[in-house]
Parts: C-alpha cells; sequence; structure tokens
C-alpha cells in the first residue's frame, strides 16, 4: 500500500515536472542573416501564455532588420520595418504554431547580426511542489524578489553588451579604414608627384625626329 | 517539500532528453546555420537538438529518424576548433568556455539519406542554455540534500555569479574598445603629420628638380 501511494506521488512530481518544462521556455539565440535571406523561428504556444519577443541587431550595415510576428493561423500580430531594436509583448489567443522571421532582404551587401530573446510563458517553479497550499514565507518571497530583480540585471547586461559590440565594432572598422587608407594615400602621394615630373620631363626632352625648340 | 530520490533521478532522465516545445526551424540538405554566443570565461554552455525530417510521401514531418546526423562544429573566439563532432537525429553537446568572447556554434546536416528525399527539408528544435541556466536545480537538491531555501539561496548565488563574470568580460571588452579607439588616434595623429611632410618635400623636391632641368635645357 505504502509503495503504491509512493509510486503514485512520484508518478505525479514527475508529470508536474515535465508539464512546467513544457510549457514555460525562453530562447535566446544570435544568428546571422546573409543579404537578401530571411530567416524564420517557429514555435508551438499554447492559449493563454504571455509571450515577450524581443530583437536587437548586433552588426552590419544601418543595423536595422525586418521582423514579422505570425500567429498560428497566419494572422500577423507585430510587423515592422528595418527597426534597431524592439521589444513586443502578447498573450497568445490560440493554440498552435506561432512564427516569427527576420528579414534582410532589402539589403544588396550588408550581411547582419541579430539577436533575439524569446520568452514564453513564466519561469518554471525552482521545483515541484505538488502541495503547495501555504503562503510563501517572508524569506521566501525575499528570495523571489531578489531572483526578479537578478534577471532583469542580466537582461540590461545583456543589451548593454550589444550596444557595446556595436560601438566596438564600428571603431574596429575605422582604425582599420584609417589604417589603409592612410598608407594608401601616402603612397599614391609619392607616386603622383614623381610621375608628374616624369611626364613634365618627357614633354622637353630631346627626340630624333620630332622636337619643337623653344626660341630655335 | 524535498524530493525524493526516485523522482529527482526520473527528472533528471526527462532533462536529458530534448524538450519538446523547443524553438524550431527549418534548414536546407547542405545548409549550414551558425550561432553565436558571446560570453564570459569558464561558462558552461549546454546545447540540445533534435531533428524532424519531412517525409513528402505523408506530407509531414516524421517523428524520429535514425540515420540522420547533424554535425556540430564549435568555434572559440581565436576561430579554433573547441568541439567538432556528429551526433545522431537527436544530440546534446556541452562546452565551458576558456575565454571570453564571442563563440560560434554551427550546425550542418552530413547525412547522405537527405538525397534520396528530393527537396530535403530538416526540421531542427534548438535550445541552448548558458551559464546558470545549464544548472538543474531539482538535480542540485537531489544532490546536496537542499531545502527549499537553501535551493533559493543556491540559484541567487549563481545568478550573482553570473553578473560578476559578465561584469569583468565587460571590463576586458572596454578596454579592447579603448585601444582600439588609441591606435585609431595614433594613426590619425602621425599619418597626417607624415603625409604634410611627404607633400612639402616632394613639393619642394619637384621645383627643386624642374628648375635645374629647364636650366639645363636653357629654357629658363
Amino acid at each position: 500500500m505504502c509503495s503504491y501511494h509512493g509510486t503514485i506521488r512520484l508518478f505525479v512530481q514527475v508529470l508536474w515536472a515535465h508539464l512546467l518544462c513544457g510549457w514555460a521556455f525562453g530562447s535566446e539565440l544570435t544568428f546571422e542573416l546573409p543579404d537578401n535571406a530571411k530567416q524564420c523561428f517557429y514555435e508551438d504556444i499554447t492559449v493563454g501564455t504571455k509571450c515577450t519577443l524581443e530583437f536587437q541587431v548586433v552588426t552590419g550595415g544601418h543595423y536595422d532588420v525586418d521582423c514579422r510576428l505570425e500567429d498560428a493561423d497566419g494572422t500577423v500580430l507585430y510587423k515592422e520595418m528595418k527597426k534597431q531594436y524592439d521589444s513586443f509583448t502578447f498573450t497568445a489567443a490560440k493554440n498552435g504554431t506561432y512564427k516569427f522571421c527576420f528579414s534582410n532582404e532589402f539589403s544588396t551587401f550588408t550581411h547582419k547580426t541579430v539577436y533575439f530573446d524569446f520568452q514564453v510563458g513564466e519561469d518554471p517553479p525552482l521545483f515541484p511542489n505538488e502541495n503547495r497550499v501555504t503562503a510563501l514565507t517572508q524569506m521566501e518571497s525575499a528570495c523571489v524578489s531578489i531572483h526578479e530583480a537578478l534577471k532583469s540585471v542580466i537582461d540590461y547586461q545583456t543589451h548593454f553588451r550589444l550596444r557595446e559590440g556595436q560601438g566596438r565594432s564600428r571603431a574596429e572598422d575605422l582604425n582599420t579604414r584609417v589604417a589603409f587608407w592612410s598608407i594608401g594615400e601616402a603612397f599614391i602621394l609619392l607616386v603622383v608627384s614623381i610621375s608628374q615630373v616624369v611626364l613634365l620631363r618627357s614633354f622637353f626632352s630631346d627626340r630624333k625626329t620630332t622636337t619643337t625648340r623653344v626660341g630655335s | 517539500m524535498m524530493l525524493t530520490a526516485p523522482g529527482a533521478g526520473i527528472i533528471i532522465l526527462f532533462a536529458w532528453l530534448s524538450p519538446s516545445n523547443a524553438l524550431y526551424f527549418h534548414i536546407g540538405e547542405t545548409e549550414k546555420k551558425c550561432f553565436i554566443e558571446e560570453i564570459p570565461d569558464e561558462t558552461m554552455v549546454i546545447g540540445k537538438y533534435r531533428t524532424q525530417l519531412w517525409d513528402k510521401q505523408m506530407g509531414s514531418f516524421l517523428q524520429a529518424t535514425p540515420g540522420l546526423g547533424m554535425h556540430v562544429e564549435i568555434k572559440d573566439p581565436d576561430t579554433k576548433i573547441i568541439l567538432s563532432r556528429q551526433y545522431g537525429s537527436d544530440g546534446r553537446f556541452t562546452f565551458t568556455s576558456h575565454t571570453p568572447g564571442e563563440h560560434q556554434i554551427c550546425l550542418h546536416s552530413n547525412s547522405t539519406k537527405m538525397a534520396l528525399f528530393a527537396g530535403g527539408k530538416l526540421r531542427v528544435h534548438l535550445d541552448i542554455q548558458v551559464g546558470e541556466h545549464t544548472n538543474n536545480y531539482p538535480e542540485i537538491a537531489a544532490k546536496d540534500k537542499l531545502t527549499e531555501l537553501q535551493l533559493r539561496a543556491r540559484q541567487l548565488l549563481d545568478q550573482v555569479e553570473q553578473i560578476q563574470k559578465e561584469q569583468n568580460y565587460q571590463q576586458y571588452r572596454e578596454e579592447r574598445f579603448r585601444m582600439t579607439s588609441e591606435s585609431t588616434n595614433q594613426h590619425v595623429l602621425w599619418w597626417s603629420i607624415a603625409q604634410t611632410l611627404i607633400l612639402i618635400v616632394t613639393g619642394i623636391w619637384q621645383l627643386k628638380h624642374l628648375k635645374s632641368f629647364f636650366e639645363a635645357k636653357k629654357l629658363v
């Protein structure tokens, strides 16, 4: 009798954990989007789940991308062209596969790196408590609020890192360009001034057949 | 309420398997998809993927396809390959970064069976967890026998550690940024002076040379 009850309890625990893992999910990815390309991601969402899509262009061109979010029936929930950074929260009204796409089709030769963070539902609780009837103690609720605050700190850090990455890649580009063009220009300067003199000399050079001597 | 050991064991088993509700995307036969993870050093990254092949006859994606493999290649910020392995149709790869920076995770299918299915499309479910998200708290609770409060404290400690690592990485990046700006400044300064000098010197040389040339030609 005891072992049977224990098994049932174990089964319920496991099922609860698995269900929770199934419903609450978040993916954060950075990928490269080549020019004239479109990349789509899909996710199955259940009705009533609160979801957030955040994206930021990390490198490339004018740091903009087209983004489009469609629900299971193809209705466009969010559509923005040439956006650098945005955040969109919605509650799933239907069950099904939601699709969001990033497009770089307007760009002819710059490929972009895009970061996105798609949060579906809330984070699962720390471990399954199948008989959570009492409210959280003060310590526990303090821990929960610290956890939420730290999560937003980590989120801000990520966005700061991406912005700083942008600035840094521009600075590195500038450095290479300045170095390359300075050397190039110095070289061109020398070549042009020497060839000017050589060319001028050739106008006045003594030729056997045709010579126009001034004052002859 | 503490977790029973067998319960935790089964949860760990489920956690090992690929998540059923992961984000997915479509990949072509020979297409290579790369993802970038910019992470501080000593950070653990766990990636899980699951593949499904498009079945033309059934007009839907098959649940599991044996013989289908994905090649996973991970490069560190110095473009040195730290992991290059073949996995089955479901796989789990993990690595820990030793240098801070942009790590590149590339996936491509290398199954020859795909050639048989014309217009092969592959659906890849992917989940990449970084840093403190890789910690499996129920497992830690069962292993170290922690109470709920202790577990919460452990989670907060892990989060704070991740924030610290990111701050250190930020310091390192800011230093690199500053060095790049200083280098640009030096380039601009010295090359402008050099170019002005070259301009003046070649100008003087040109005049002197032409003057002596025309005097020799008795034109002046």
